[in-house]
């Protein structure tokens, strides 16, 4: 794997790891921006305009970008969170360029009042499907309320009002913000060439205005608050809670990540023996969220609604014990090979090692090899680990649950 | 002339990463793949047998089996063993069909032949012990519970236990009353049903030594008594509509109609012309149901395949006062593709088979499971050339073939929401 990068004069970032044995290749944009940047009047136009892109531009209708990706045989697609908005695809070598142009001529859409109006009503059916998903439904609001007045508490999807309120207008508008060159990363990987790429994108590219596409920036620790609501039909309870973790900039999340390995992999960790082993959940999972300056810690439980307390003692049982004791290093050795098997199989192919590449440049401006990785995740020591449980206390969670309405 | 290059070195990988082939007196049937350039090891075991072998009144106990494997097995009591399995960094699947059981892992290859000595043990070995056999249960029936939360996946479920004939279609999550009834003692008889050796596989792909990958598996699995499979007697399908009343904010519509099974000859014309219906984003549903009419989100349509039949199964998620023209949509394109496909759609169905194809070969996990599929499914493994081929001589003609057959001729829906769909009433 080598690694390339330059940057063409209105700042836009072109990155490239290759690997002349790969069998494919994958491009990406990745765009600086997500529902953190949204103000609330337009709650939701980063993930929308995620999909107006699909729509075209002057001279390319939403049929024929369709058409024109399944002829690549692409494996297309986009995705938005709270601060990024990501577009991609994996194709075959000799599709590799094509697929690079087709991306190229997009970030540039027409954004037609027509498509808007009809996509429009493709959003909402989204924002519907999701509130039929319980387990997605309790995450988002935690979130909500973990994050208080934090910019991060915007929700990605949006709300049926803040969707319904839009305009076409709003959306151009927050397009020609938040898509500035400078605040767009290209990110390639697998078999390819870079020269001839980067020559390819400063030629659909390279005449973008330059723009100030800020983001406010700060650390929040999450309001600790508890809710729960009830929903009719519903079986299970569904528990999510967040605690202050790491940011993507703050090199100890490695640590971050394998602590949350620790308590709540699938298998093997604190909450699968206290919680999934005896039957108490059948879910009980953690993962770090490190973002761009702030970082949570956040578990979901799905279980019978009458062991809500029971699983809610036993957390925080094994969150007082991890503060008092500590975590083992039998435990963190599982953890390390379970992350390093995992980087293993991910970097195996171009699509898999993409994201790390991309978001490592967009988060840090700086290249991260495999083998650096591999290295950061296998000098974690315990006592790291143990001051990280000391300086972001677990225990102090934001909950949220939503669950059957005659449960007790 | 732009694919020559990549071609050649198609076939000269192709050479380097033949499969061998041993089959062990007990009848399991080992494949192994070594690839090029990697550092992880996949494999995946497919034994026959799976959720329709189980006799009337125990459905789920697969479910439930498949928890109470890993709770013990030859020296290692239930802790020690997934600490050994966690220890060594494994990403472990396992799965219940109807027709077998399946357990995969993927790991850094330096691990393989450990993870192999843990499975052999799982396995062959379970220690399978009653005070444990509770907590297997209670997470199988609340697995079960926990479905009806999410209606897109109860969908599926039901639409499967409606279009397959009984009992292949029977639920592998089990059903309430026959999971609070079933006994540990019942369930150990029941493993001997569950999988069988005797036509079983384990695939494995990654950097792996083949001649010492068999010897170890000999080692680990050649003493393995032949166990025969006792396939099901199938009764008729239920079919027709049923609807699922259900709260939510959208109607989850599952419709299914009858093609040939994967060993069938049409099989590349099915895939294809799966693809033109609803595959990607470019597909017929995708189109007229989302691109132009803003009906809904989630539209599409996949294979679904067993032994002895198969078909296509879609699913479509959209807000009640929009359903009726949804579904109404969706019958019109099903029968609008008997017309035939253009020239453009094959293009763009054989380039995306080929490259879901090779771009499956970069993960050893999706080798080994193809593989084993394979064997599954034919008793043969196809060189990547064969499928290549294959995809590559579709014409317009061939997959017409396919479509002036039972496709589209008949459908099962299944629909969640608070009304049924009254179109599909006044046929019942």
């Amino acid at each position: 794997m080598q690694f390339q990068h330059t940057q063409l004069e209105n700042g836009l970032t072109v990155i490239g790891e290759v690997t002349p044995t790969a069998q494919s290749a994958a491009f990406g944009f990745f765009v600086r921006t997500g529902s953190r940047d949204e103000t609330s009047s337009v709650n939701g136009v980063s993930h929308f305009l995620e999909h107006m892109l699909f729509k075209g531009t002057e001279d390319l209708s939403s049929l024929e970008v369709n058409e024109a990706f399944d002829r690549l045989g692409a494996k297309f697609n986009a995705f938005t969170s709270e601060e990024n908005t990501v577009y991609y695809a994996a194709v075959l070598p000799e599709y590799f360029l094509a697929a690079v142009e087709l991306w190229c001529r997009l970030m540039r859409p027409a954004l037609r009042t027509d498509d808007f109006d009809v996509e429009k009503k493709v959003i909402l059916e989204e924002i519907a499907m999701y509130k039929d998903l319980p387990e997605f439904q309790v995450i988002d609001q935690a979130r909500q309320l973990h994050f208080g007045s934090h910019p991060c508490a915007n929700s990605v999807l949006g709300t049926e009002e803040s969707i319904g309120n839009l305009t076409a207008e709003q959306m151009r508008d927050y397009f020609r913000r938040r898509y500035a060159p400078n605040n767009l990363v290209a990110a390639c990987c697998g078999q390819f060439d870079f020269d001839q790429t980067c020559r390819l994108i400063e030629r659909y590219c390279g005449s973008w205005q330059t723009m100030e596409a800020g983001r406010s920036l700060s650390y929040f620790e999450g309001t600790g608050q508890q809710c729960r609501q009830t929903k009719e039909g519903l079986n299970s309870e569904h528990i999510c809670l967040m605690s202050p973790s790491v940011s993507m900039q703050n090199p100890r999340r490695y640590a971050a990540s394998l602590l949350s390995l620790i308590i709540g992999d699938s298998t093997g960790s604190r909450f699968f023996w206290a919680l999934v082993d005896p039957a108490i959940a059948d879910t009980a999972v953690m993962q770090c969220e490190a973002m761009d300056g702030v970082g949570i810690f956040s578990s979901y439980f799905r279980c019978p609604a009458r062991n809500r307390q029971k699983v809610l003692q036993i957390v925080q049982d094994i969150f007082r014990e991890l503060a008092e004791k500590g975590v083992s290093e039998k435990e963190l050795n599982a953890a390390k090979n379970k992350v390093l098997s995992a980087i293993t199989i991910e970097s195996e192919r171009p699509m898999g090692r993409l994201v790390s590449l991309g978001f490592n440049w967009v988060y840090l401006k700086s290249y991260r090899s495999v083998s650096e990785d591999v290295q950061a995740v296998k000098s974690v020591t315990v006592d790291q680990i143990n001051e990280l449980i000391r300086e972001y206390p677990l225990h102090k969670y934001t909950q949220v649950s939503i669950g059957p309405v005659d449960a007790s | 002339m732009l694919n020559a290059k990549s071609l050649q070195t198609h076939s000269e990988r192709d050479k380097m990463e033949s499969v061998e082939q041993m089959t062990l007196p007990g009848g399991l049937t080992v494949l192994v793949q070594p690839v090029s350039g990697v550092e992880s090891a996949s494999f995946s075991f497919l034994l026959p047998g799976g959720s329709a072998a189980l006799p009337d009144g125990c459905c789920g106990a697969a479910a439930v089996l498949n928890d109470w494997l890993f709770r013990g097995a030859g020296p290692y009591d239930s802790r020690r063993l997934v600490e050994e399995l966690d220890g060594i960094g494994l990403h472990r699947q396992s799965s219940v069909s109807p027709e077998y059981l399946s357990y995969g892992g993927s790991l850094e290859s330096e691990n393989l032949f450990r993870a192999l000595e843990l499975y052999a043990d799982i396995l062959l070995r379970p220690r399978l012990e009653e005070d444990l056999f509770e907590p297997s249960r209670q997470l199988a029936l609340q697995e079960l519970e926990a479905l009806d939360d999410d209606p897109r996946q109860k969908v599926s479920v039901c639409l499967y236990e409606r279009f397959y004939p009984d009992p292949l279609g029977r639920p592998c999550v089990g059903k309430e009353e026959d999971l609070r009834r079933l006994t540990p003692l019942q369930t150990r008889h029941l493993r001997e049903r569950l999988f069988t050796w005797s036509g079983a596989v384990l695939a494995a792909a990654g950097k792996i030594d083949t001649h010492a990958f068999l010897k170890h598996i000999e080692r680990l699995f050649g003493e393995v008594p032949p166990s025969r499979e006792c396939p099901p007697v199938l009764r008729a399908a239920a079919g027709g509509y049923q609807h699922f009343p259900n709260p939510g904010a959208q109607v989850h519509i599952g419709f299914m109609t009858e093609v040939p099974p994967f060993d069938s000859p049409m099989y590349y014309s099915i895939m294809a012309a799966c693809m033109v219906l609803g595959g990607g984003m470019s597909s017929r549903l995708f189109t007229e149901v989302r691109e132009k009419r803003g009906l809904c989100y989630a539209v599409g349509t996949r294979y679904h395949s067993l032994r002895s039949c198969a078909g296509i199964a879609g699913y479509a998620g959209t807000a009640p006062d929009k359903a009726e023209e949804t579904l109404s949509v969706i019958l019109s394109e099903f029968r609008r593709l008997r017309n035939g496909i253009s020239q453009d759609e094959l293009l763009r169905a054989k380039t995306g088979l080929k490259s879901t194809l090779i771009m499956q070969n970069e993960s050893t996990s999706a080798r080994a499971s193809r593989l084993a599929a394979d064997w599954f499914y034919l008793k043969r493994v196809r060189p990547l050339e064969e499928i290549r081929q294959a995809i590559e001589s579709l014409t317009i003609q061939s997959i017409q073939e396919f479509l002036d057959g039972p496709y589209g001729r008949k459908f099962t829906f299944v629909s969640f929401g608070p009304q049924p769909l009254q179109t599909l009433q006044k046929k019942e």
